[in-house]
């Protein structure tokens, strides 16, 4: 019996405003507890907030990046519940008239997960558990936040993945989030069902709350499909409740059930008034967005000609997109060019947020030249990569590591010549890969680099080797 | 109506203990708050459109997203006995 996976999603994301939502602290992430924080956010009584501009441009440009409508006329809600990181006892949050809704992110495959909404609201405190005890810092209080509720489209985990790393990259081109996981500014709520295939009605569901690493969210739902599955298989009931995933054990565990299940008893927050957004800002919002990480794939792979895998890796990190675009100009082939960047040049960052900063030595043209040079034949491929290496050591241009004898190159003829010559001293390897030894072929052209001093263009040199020792039998 | 069980479970919800001997006199407080907001309902439905509760006719009073200087820390903590290292605390709760 097999069984299918349905899972929607609410992302939690931190805008990069450098205020916070309602009052004039700054947002900055970490600093000593209780140090940005003022009778607003603190939420001592006879304070009002008051909305930052900021926040609502940002969510009208999250919500047009992923194809939302916009309210004309919108408002805030209080959400009610008892907790110590909510110093008011209350979120203002957005209840039935939210900023944005009805959108859709893209996939790869063609496939649209539906988002029902985007709205605004506030952070939490963070609290500190020790003993029991309770410590609470109020900095990252009031900090300002979309959350990004899609529908129940997702049908596997890869999904999953590939929309949180799609969202990740929209709100990161859009700039209204930096969007930096490890310090939480994307967080995400799952929640989860099976039913089995073919199936129309959906199962129970469960949610596992507040994961802020794709990989965890990757083995959360792994685990709770199989539990899932398990409680079903054995003629168990699935419990509607919400439930936590511990990375160190690697399962999901309940916090919560049904019986405690939320009620908020929103109502209308009467310190704030209506939001109101003419159609002449939202058209000004539309055409501020920069071109989109889709869009850029799109044309990366359908005008410059690169693989879907190559293009999508470079759209990953903005700063090396930008310089592979920068880098392309004037060159024949962009591919030549994101070869080496995804090859050679990323060799030197070894960390995801290195690059994410991608701080080169070489200036986008110093690579476009290098490139330009190796089009033309005017130095084979080999010494392009010696010398990249060297450009990238010493930051300086081609030109200062080629010699006129490396621009010469070895002509056709020449090559020929030699490659006649490396076959006929290498009798055993060019017997081997008739053999079907395909690597033998290996020993041949290292010959001809050798005698060659590198200047060889080793895949012209491999085809004609080829050609001598299928012609000699 | 506001019921019993209404006052039982708001009081659950807002984490208050509430005697047995007052829920008789705040279910009647509570029903006679419900119907002043009854009362108020009825008196601005007449707004009720796109433009909803535009009572005061202000929209869009917002603040420019320019950090001001938070407050002294122990000035925010001076509410709550002055904290314990720099934030609030919140002492475990004895056990039943
Ligand atoms: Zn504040």
């Amino acid at each position: 019996m097999s069984w299918e996976l349905v899972a929607g999603l609410e992302t939690h994301v931190e805008l990069s405003t450098k205020t916070k939502i309602f009052c004039s602290c700054t947002t900055e992430f970490g600093g000593e507890p209780n140090t940005h924080c003022c009778p607003v956010c603190v939420g001592l009584p006879g304070t009002l907030p008051k909305l930052n501009e900021k926040v609502v441009e940002y969510a009208v440009k999250a919500g047009l990046a992923t194809n939302c409508s916009i309210r004309n006329i919108s408002k805030m809600d209080r959400k009610n519940y008892v907790y110590p990181d909510l110093p008011k006892a209350y979120q203002i949050s957005q209840y039935d008239k939210p900023l944005c809704e009805g959108g859709y992110v893209e996939l790869n495959s063609g496939k649209k997960i539906n988002i029902n909404r985007i709205h605004i609201e506030e952070d939490a405190g963070k609290l500190v558990h020790q003993r029991g005890d309770i410590y609470i810092d109020y900095n990252r209080g009031g900090v300002p936040l979309i959350e990004i509720v899609t529908e129940p489209d997702f049908r596997s985990m890869d999904e999953v993945v590939e929309y949180v790393e799609k969202l990740r990259l929209i709100m990161k081109y859009t700039g209204v989030s930096d969007v930096k996981m490890q310090e939480g500014s994307l967080r995400c709520d799952v929640n989860i069902s099976v039913r089995k295939q073919g199936e129309k009605k959906y199962g129970t569901r469960t949610e596992i709350k507040n994961m802020n690493s794709i990989n965890f969210i990757a083995k959360a739902m792994e685990y709770e499909f199989r539990r899932q599955i398990d409680v079903l298989e054995s003629g168990g009931e699935i419990e509607q409740e919400t439930r936590r995933y511990d990375s160190g054990l690697n399962i999901t565990e309940s916090m919560r059930g049904k019986e405690d299940a939320d009620d908020y008893r929103y109502f209308r927050e009467p310190d704030l008034v209506t939001i109101s957004i003419s159609d002449e800002q939202i058209d000004r919002c539309k055409k501020s967005l920069p071109e989109l990480p889709q869009q850029r794939l799109k044309r990366f792979v359908e005008v410059l000609g690169l693989p879907v895998d190559d293009a999508e890796l470079l759209i990953k990190y903005q700063k090396v997109a930008d310089y592979f675009e920068e880098a392309s100009a004037g060159v024949e082939s962009p591919k030549t060019v994101s070869n080496y960047i995804l090859s050679q040049i990323f060799r030197r960052f070894s960390t995801e947020s290195e690059k994410e900063e991608f701080n080169i030595s070489i200036p986008p043209e110093y690579l476009s030249v290098l490139v330009i040079l190796a089009e033309k034949k005017k130095i084979t491929s080999q010494v392009a990569r010696n010398t990249l290496e060297k450009m990238l050591d010493e930051g300086k241009t081609a030109l200062s590591f080629i010699s006129e004898e490396d621009m010469q190159g070895v002509d056709e003829d020449d090559l020929r010549r030699l490659c006649q010559e490396a076959v006929d001293a290498n009798e055993k390897a060019a017997a081997e890969y008739l053999a079907g030894k395909e690597k033998a072929i290996g020993a041949i052209i290292g010959f001809i680099m050798k005698y060659s001093k590198g200047k060889a263009d080793a895949a012209l040199a491999a085809q004609i080797v080829k050609e001598i020792i299928t012609k000699e039998i | 109506m506001v019921g019993k069980d209404d006052i039982l479970k708001i009081a659950k919800l807002a984490k208050l203990s509430v005697d047995e001997s007052k829920i008789d006199e705040l279910t009647k407080d509570m029903g006679e708050i419900i119907e002043f907001a009854n009362t108020i309902n009825t008196a601005v439905t007449n707004v009720e459109s796109e433009d909803f509760d535009e009572i005061n006719n202000i929209v869009n009073a917002f603040h420019q997203d320019e950090i001001a200087e938070s407050y002294d820390r122990e000035l925010i903590l001076k509410n709550r006995e002055g904290g314990l290292d720099g934030y609030f605390f919140v002492k475990r709760r004895s056990e039943k």
